[in-house]
């Protein structure tokens, strides 16, 4: 799932810890905001995501999500890094580095699918996740959104192909 | 056999003692309405005409008590019948009910539930109110009957054969009406049985019915059956009635005979004036038993019908005997052998054509098929479920259908693909197995005779991987007295331990119970007590109602920002869910539920803007309310100013004291020394609470507490607070895989020797039904002989017989490699399951 490693780093990280006169609503809000997913849907509606998200911490070396296992959930990275790990018979490979603000896992969300990658916990993270029963809620209820998600989530796809056949132009040069 | 029994075999042989009893009663409460006859009689000719004032008290002293005596009597008769009739019913309805559970499945598969229940209920009843008097009311009013006849006969032999030959006229019409009125009476409980077939049916299947809107559909069943009622009940009245107002009109005519008659030989001097009035007495004292006697009659038809429907209904012989006869039940070892068997149902559909198989004490054998082609009904047949009439059926060397149940059962488990669970206990439904086998007085072979011991229920809870779940039911359970004091006071100790060990590790999972801290996973006014009510219930609930409370809250300055805070909170929720009223999913995590929208729609849209002082009580009340049960970490949309914190934090120990003042016993504070009996168990050991319930949370705290548990010797004693977990009926607070686990759990607790499994491990995720698999390949290997119906063919490679079934026969046999190769059906199966 290379196509969803969208590292925003535009403003500042919002502070998740300590009681602020915002609530944790709006900062997802915030959060989601910043995501090409959701950066197009209207504010009142993407409260009602940012309502249905939930938050979760994991320690350093913990697996977010395997690969080969079913997972149900999108992410956004809110504090320290996480690894997409793609394991081989005998070696592992790290395909891409996430920061901050990053959507990633977002595919489950669309389709009961089994995971390409692992995600690992670098450092300790948090992250905001949302499920796809509850995203698919969402949909049905505000059917209008639907095609906006849609079109942002194919193009991610074609932008992933796009990445894999450059590095094969690369690898097997004019056979 | 109880059904087989004619209806007067109960009146005439049980409760004989009491029934003599009754009849002395009746005899004497006959002799105490005769006699204030001849009070009567004297009172007028004796007394009144001799002007004897003396004779006249003795006389009506007299009439009184014996009035009186024969009240009493009369009560004490009504409450014998009553009991002798409830004994006689109790004893049918057990008998009929062991009878019913004992009838063949295919039995059932014809016989809805509800007309099974309309029998044992209603109909049965019926019949007992009538056993009750069968033998007592007929004998009362005909002894009754016969003596005011011959009473009459003294005073006036012609006077009385004129009075009394109106009856044979009654008795020779009533029965014609009463005839008719049988035949829509038998027509009415059939179309009761209808009806509550309906209703059980409709109810069994809600879910279909509110994902259809089948409303219409299902009401117009009933209401054509309840029309049919309405109309079967009318044409009874009509014979019912009718037979009273012919027995009326022939009372009525009596009187009328006598005073003509009567009179006319008093004015000529042949008839004594007082014996007439003891006539006239004795003619309307008829009256009373003639009628019960025909209620009797009435009673006596409806039971006969009722009964007779019911002795049709079950008509049906249990397909297996319970006990054998004449030796001790077998003890199985496991082979089983299917010969040339063939089974078929009604319309001769042929489920298992000529099914030959033989399987040796401890071997693995798999059914596989595509779904109809027998190899459930097979699995079943084995089982002893169904009774087969072609082809044999070998276990051991006996004939299966010639074993009772006493030999099979404790040797055999079965698991199906959606074991029952009954309304009870995790821990009942798990010994269901182990302990019908001890009432029914047969203990297995390789068990123990008595009850299955806590470690053998925890190890068998264990090995079908249900330990997890019973733990965290355990956790969550809040302890009763008896258990809190015996455990209150190690749990209490266990707290320090635990945080010292653990509350770095969980800081992301329990917020610790902390009277220097907010808590935001409790509510706002769990954090001003810091505490519970003692009577129970939730805080936030209880106080806002409480004068004394509010009172507290304005001396504490916390009125007005909890009322803004509420406010703030309307402002922050409403316009977020309004539009999405039409799916509870949303409303999961939003202090307001869906039900209360309006109100608090109302409120945004009138006072959104307005500052605490200026709204009405009401509504401020309201709003209070909904501060006070605000949890901050649950509800996202909320912000608690950290000023308001701050003073909350300060008010706890102010409340403490206003409190302690004025009603020390009102609430339980949070103290670290001392058990909180309305928390839960975890909540105990944490002295604090879970942030999330989410799964990879309690995975998190499973792995400390149980080490805790563990070290301290409290391990089990949790799992066994778990077992007493109560599942609701059919099991509906359990999820689907808990269900057959416990499926699985029922019949490895008997240490069957042969284990039948129908699709057992269908609705089990891939590491459970690893699991149980590992059971079968490892400890249970060679001690039981394991049948099982299999769906997932990855399962059952080590398998040491596979039979693929198709259309009722078994088309290929062999071991997982050998099939493959053969290229045959069962190669189909595998690559279309790859």
């Amino acid at each position: 799932m290379s196509w969803s490693a969208d590292t925003d780093k535009r403003g500042q990280e919002p502070s998740t810890g300590e009681p602020t006169a915002t609530c944790e609503l709006d900062d997802n809000v915030e959060w989601l905001r910043k995501t090409d997913v959701f950066s197009s849907i209207p504010l009142e509606r993407l409260r009602v995501y940012a309502l249905m998200c939930n938050r979760r911490r994991f320690r350093r070396g913990e697996f977010l999500f395997r690969q080969g296992q079913p997972d149900d959930k999108g992410y956004i990275l809110l504090s320290g890094k996480v690894q997409m790990v793609r394991e081989y018979e005998n070696h592992s490979v790290i395909v891409h580095d996430l920061e901050a603000g990053a959507f990633f896992g977002g595919l489950a969300l669309l389709a009961d699918i089994r995971r390409l990658f692992g995600a690992r916990a670098a450092t300790d993270v948090e992250v905001l996740y949302i499920e796809r029963e509850t995203f698919r809620k969402i949909l049905r209820q505000f059917p209008e959104l639907t095609e906006r998600i849609l079109d942002v989530m194919i193009k991610r796809i074609v932008s992933m192909e796009e990445k894999i056949l450059e590095r094969h132009l690369h690898e097997c040069v004019l056979v | 056999m109880i059904h087989k029994k004619p209806l007067w075999y109960w009146a005439l042989t049980r409760c004989r003692g009491l029934q003599a009893v009754l009849l002395v009663l009746i005899v004497l409460t006959i002799f105490f309405r005769v006699f204030p006859l001849e009070m009567q009689k004297r009172i007028v000719n004796d007394a009144i005409r001799f002007r004897k004032i003396d004779a006249l008290y003795l006389y009506c002293a007299l009439y009184l008590g014996a009035v009186v005596l024969a009240g009493v009597f009369k009560y004490a008769i009504n409450v014998i019948q009553g009991y002798i009739g409830q004994k006689i019913l109790y004893e049918l309805r057990t008998g009929l009910y062991r009878h019913i559970v004992r009838l063949p499945i295919p039995f059932y598969r014809r016989t809805p539930p509800g007309m099974v229940i309309s029998s044992v209920t209603g109909e049965l009843a019926s019949v007992g109110d009538f056993l009750g008097g069968a033998i007592a009311v007929p004998a009362v009013n005909i002894l009754t009957l016969l003596t005011f006849g011959v009473y009459m006969f003294t005073l006036n032999p012609l006077l009385a054969v004129l009075s009394l030959a109106i009856y044979p006229f009654e008795i020779l019409l009533i029965p014609m009406l009463q005839k008719r009125f049988n035949r829509l009476n038998s027509d009415r409980v059939t179309t009761t049985r209808k009806l509550s077939n309906v209703v059980g049916e409709a109810i069994s299947g809600i879910q279909e019915i509110h994902a259809n809107a089948g409303y219409p559909l299902e009401s117009r069943k009933v209401e054509r059956l309840a029309k049919a009622l309405l109309d079967l009940r009318h044409r009874m009245n009509l014979y019912r009635y009718g037979i009273k107002f012919t027995n009326n009109f022939f009372q009525s005519l009596g009187p009328f005979l006598l005073f003509l008659i009567g009179g006319y030989l008093s004015i000529t001097g042949r008839f004594s004036l007082g014996a007439l009035v003891a006539f006239l007495s004795a003619y309307e004292k008829l009256y009373d038993p003639w009628k019960e006697l025909m209620e009797f009659y009435q009673g006596y038809q409806d039971a006969r019908v009722a009964y007779r429907r019911i002795q049709e209904a079950f008509d049906v012989e249990p397909e297996f005997a319970l006990e054998p006869v004449n030796r001790p039940p077998v003890a199985l070892q496991g082979a089983v052998a299917v010969e040339d068997l063939t089974f078929e149902v009604e319309d001769r559909v042929r489920l298992l054509d000529h099914v030959s198989l033989s399987i040796s004490p401890g071997e693995r054998v798999a059914l596989v098929g595509l779904s109809g082609s027998g190899k459930s009904t097979l699995a079943m047949v084995m089982a002893q479920l169904y009774r087969y009439t072609q082809g044999h059926v070998y276990v051991d060397h006996w004939e299966l259908k010639d074993l009772t149940k006493a030999d099979v059962t404790p040797h055999l488990g079965f698991v199906s693909q959606y074991p029952f669970i009954f309304d009870g206990t995790l821990k009942e439904n798990i010994v269901y197995g182990r302990q019908a086998c001890l009432s029914n007085g047969t203990p297995s072979a390789t068990s123990e005779a008595d009850e299955p011991a806590l470690e053998e229920i925890l190890r068998t809870v264990e090995s079908v991987g249900l330990t997890d779940d019973v733990l965290r039911f355990g956790l969550n359970s809040v302890l009763d007295e008896a258990r809190e004091k015996a455990l209150g006071e190690r749990i209490v100790a266990l707290r320090r331990h635990f945080r010292a060990q653990w509350s770095d590790a969980l800081q992301d999972t329990v917020e610790f119970f902390d009277a220097e801290t907010f808590l935001d996973y409790s509510s706002v006014a769990v954090n001003i007590i810091f505490g519970y009510p003692t009577e129970g219930g939730r805080p936030c609930e209880i106080l806002p109602l409480r004068p004394r409370f509010r009172r507290f809250l304005q001396e504490a300055g916390l009125d007005e920002p909890l009322i803004r805070l509420g406010l703030d909170t309307v402002n922050r929720t409403v316009p977020l869910l309004r539009d999405l009223r039409d799916d509870p999913f949303f409303f999961r995590q939003s202090p307001i539920a869906l039900e209360e929208m309006d109100t608090f729609q109302e409120i945004y849209e009138h006072y959104s803007a307005a500052t605490p002082e200026r709204l009405p009580s009401s509504v401020r009340e309201t709003l209070l309310g909904l501060a006070l049960r605000l949890v901050p970490g649950r509800h996202k949309m909320v912000v608690v100013p950290r000023d308001l914190k701050e003073a909350i934090l300060k008010s706890r120990s102010l409340f403490k004291a206003y409190c302690t003042q004025r009603d020390p016993d009102a609430f339980v504070y949070y103290s670290e020394e001392a058990y909180l009996g309305a928390r839960t168990l975890l909540e105990n050991i944490l002295f604090g609470r879970l942030k999330e319930e989410a799964s990879w949370a309690w995975a998190r705290i499973t792995d400390a507490v149980v080490a805790l548990l563990k070290r301290e010797n409290l391990y089990d004693t949790v799992l066994e607070i778990g077992l007493d977990f109560e599942v609701g009926s059919k099991g509906d607070r359990l999820s689907g895989g808990q269900k057959q686990k416990v499926g699985i759990a029922r019949a490895f607790l008997k240490n069957p020797r042969i284990l039948i499994l129908d699709e057992a491990t269908a609705s089990l995720d891939m590491a459970s039904q690893n699991r149980i698999q590992q059971i079968l390949d490892g400890s249970l290997r060679g001690k039981a002989t394991v049948i099982s119906v299999a769906h997932r063919l990855e399962t059952i490679r080590d398998y040491d017989k596979i039979a693929v079934m198709k259309s009722g026969r078994i088309v290929e046999i062999g071991r997982y490699d050998e099939l493959l190769e053969k290229k045959g059906l069962f190669y189909e199966l595998v690559r279309g399951h790859g």
